[in-house]
């Protein structure tokens, strides 16, 4: 019954992962490796198609896949100019057919890009063929690997190697780091979630003086190692998210760092101290503190860094006194300062920053007065006020903010006479209504937003009347309506907004066997939910069409898990997430 | 301001060599094998595509001819056949896949890859 109640997404949002859909696979989920299917869905989609509607095939692609296909007659390409070995070897990691034995084709052939990040099998084996590339090789990925120290060390010789990536690679030690110290031209490094860097093994990192971007988000035990990056002034992008044992002394081998102009340490273990040796690093246009125990006091030292153009200060302990120190940080586009303590007090100081197209005020405690001063703002195209106390008479100073494309005004105490204030506000295409107060009448007020591409009314109150509203919405690519009161006639309102990807109609206990015979002609659904509800066993063939379904949720429904594995098993091969199980 | 409806329109570039893709060209194999095609096919090959439409031209390609000492009868044939194949595809009139034998795929993909095809 999890899903049963209104909910909040995510406890930590970041600002690149609300871009990237894709399916993370980390360390601990090695297993899946082998049983995902290795591209997205649009993938999967285009692969079907073959080449892009209308473009012919060159030649060469031609040739590729029939070399791909008939791969175990080959055993050798290293009289193939490497190109094209090059082309060979890409689509076989594309398509996942490269193994250890048809890998010992490529020896010697003079590759320069191995990207082997979260492909299932390899192991030190297939290092032997990664290094017999030599100095050809420029770029490497043997993310989620089970290479060891051994395997790594075969790549010493491969000095020209200038992008590396093992991430989650759990196999390797801080002894193997030191074949790292070798790498003179490396500009950029990923070890992300690496036990192996320590204050010793990150000794390696000191020689490495042309990186310019170095990942060690989530290494564990990295305290006591950043002595060793002091020297890396060409660094601009430096990632050391849930590197939670980074205190304040290990910040302040960073301050000489001036070239920074990426810093990501939300939840570390540093406070205002720590953020002080941020002071000199004028250059920088990121900076990610979100989760710090940090609090307003900072901000003097934040207001000096005046390039500031992303400033994520989420989950801090940020009170009103201090927040002044925003007002000069007229660059800024994102600022996130979702669950902290501020108040409509604090707003005051951001109504001069004209250039923030994201304002996140996610649980602070601020009201309709307080939007009065984001009325100047005319470039905001994301405004998340989601669990704050605005209500309708706050939205009249948003009506004018024509650039908003995104709105979230779940748990606020907005009612439906608020709606119209926010119905010219044409460039929306994401709105989340996920709150009780919400009816048909409010939604109604909003037949003018045809843009919406993403509409939210988890808890609001709909009916099937209500549901005749979304006709005007063709452009839907996700919807959930989980109020509990729509019925199959409403689900006839939703039938044809054929862009839906997700479609959320759980809690509405009336739905029937009926709702999932309308909805098979949207076949572009990639997730589907319809728990609690009548939907039964009996009904399930209905999915058949929706050949792009990879999460289906029918929980506390009269459907059993051996049939509906019988489905995916069937008929939707693209089905990973299914509820019950 | 010129609004946009009103913006004179550019010369299609296809249009431009329309009067160029007529009559026909000769590829010699490396065993000197004749293949006389249409200019509109040998122009899906962009290396020739360039030969054949560079200002002044090659020598070879004046006389409408170009030599390719490097590529065999057999996959020359190939290539040529390619050509059509790519036309009627691109036409919407060839749905059926072009049929590539395996013995002579790596030749096949390495004189592709020279001409650009």
């Amino acid at each position: 019954m999890g899903s049963a109640c209104s909910r909040k997404r995510g406890q930590l949002v970041h600002e690149d992962d609300l871009y990237s859909a894709r399916f993370s696979k980390s360390g601990s989920f090695k297993w899946l490796l082998h049983t995902l299917p290795r591209s997205n869905s649009a993938d999967v989609h285009r692969r079907a198609q073959g080449p892009a509607l209308g473009r012919c095939p060159s030649l060469v692609e031609l040739c590729v896949a029939k070399v791909r296909e008939d791969m175990n007659s080959y055993s050798d390409f290293s009289l193939l100019p490497r190109d094209l070995s090059q082309q060979i070897f890409n689509e076989l990691v594309e398509c996942g057919g490269l193994t250890e034995a048809s890998l010992g084709a490529f020896r010697d052939c003079d590759l320069q890009d191995i990207c082997l990040g979260e492909y299932p099998g390899v192991t030190d084996v297939w290092m032997e063929v990664v290094a017999s590339q030599g100095q050809s090789l420029l770029s490497v990925d043997i993310s989620c690997s089970d290479v060891t120290d051994s395997g790594l060390s075969l790549l010493k010789d491969c000095s020209s190697m200038q992008s590396l990536a093992c991430d989650y690679c759990d196999q390797i030690s801080e002894h193997g780091l030191k074949t790292l110290s070798g790498f003179l031209n490396l500009t950029s490094l990923s070890i992300k979630k690496c036990a192996a860097v320590t204050a010793e093994g990150a000794k390696a990192f000191a020689n490495l003086v042309n990186l310019v971007n170095l990942d060690l988000e989530r290494c564990p035990k990295i305290h006591g190692g950043l002595v060793h990056l002091k020297g890396l002034r060409k660094l601009e992008k430096l990632n050391l998210r849930y590197c939670n044992c980074i205190t304040d002394s290990d910040m302040k081998y960073l301050s000489d760092l001036t070239n920074l102009r990426e810093l990501q340490l939300s939840s570390c273990k540093i406070s205002d101290f720590g953020v002080s040796y941020l002071r000199g690093l004028h250059k920088l246009a990121h900076l990610n503190l979100e989760g710090c125990a940090v609090t307003a006091a900072c901000l003097e030292v934040v207001s000096g860094l005046a390039s500031l153009v992303l400033l994520n200060l989420s989950r801090c302990g940020i009170c009103d006194e201090g927040c002044e120190n925003l007002e000069g940080l007229v660059k800024l586009k994102a600022l996130n300062l979702g669950f902290n303590h501020i108040t409509d007090a604090c707003l005051i100081h951001l109504k001069d920053l004209i250039n923030l197209e994201c304002l996140n005020l996610d649980s602070c405690k601020i009201g309709d007065e307080g939007l009065f001063h984001l009325k100047g703002l005319m470039q905001l195209k994301s405004l998340e006020l989601s669990d704050t106390e605005v209500g309708s008479n706050g939205l009249r100073h948003l009506s004018g903010l024509r650039n908003l494309q995104s709105i979230n005004l779940s748990f606020t105490l907005v009612t439906d006479i608020g709606l119209k204030k926010i119905s010219g506000l044409s460039s929306l295409k994401s709105l989340n209504l996920d709150n009780r107060q919400i009816t048909d009448t409010g939604l109604a007020a909003l037949t003018s937003l045809t843009g919406l591409t993403h509409l939210d009314l988890f808890g609001a109150r709909i009916t099937d009347a209500g549901t005749n509203c979304f006709r005007f919405f063709k452009n839907l690519q996700s919807l959930e309506v989980c109020g509990g009161m729509i019925t199959d006639a409403g689900v006839k309102n939703i039938k044809d907004l054929k862009a839906l990807t997700l479609l959320n109609l759980s809690q509405n206990g009336n739905l029937t066997d009926k709702t999932l015979e309308l909805i098979s002609g949207l076949t572009a659904l990639v997730s589907l939910n319809v728990s609690n509800s009548r939907v039964s066993n009996s009904g399930l063939h209905h999915l058949t069409p929706l050949q792009n379904l990879r999460s289906l949720s029918l929980e506390s429904c009269p459907v059993t898990a051996a049939e509906i594995k019988k489905l995916r098993l069937a008929a939707l091969p693209n089905l990973i997430t299914v509820r019950p199980e | 301001m010129v609004g946009k409806g009103e913006a004179p329109a550019p010369r299609d570039p296809e249009e431009e060599e329309e009067e160029d893709t007529g009559g026909v060209v000769k590829l010699i194999s490396a065993e000197g094998f004749e293949f006389v095609i249409d200019k509109k096919a040998a122009m899906v090959s962009n290396t020739l595509r360039n030969m054949l439409t560079s200002p002044g031209g090659f020598s070879e390609t004046r006389q409408g001819e170009v030599r390719f000492p490097e590529i065999s009868t057999h996959i020359l044939e190939k290539i040529c056949q390619y050509f059509y194949w790519s036309l009627h595809y691109s036409s919407g009139q060839e749905t059926a896949e072009f049929p590539i034998e395996p013995e002579i795929t790596l030749d096949l993909m390495m004189a592709a890859n020279y001409l650009d095809t």
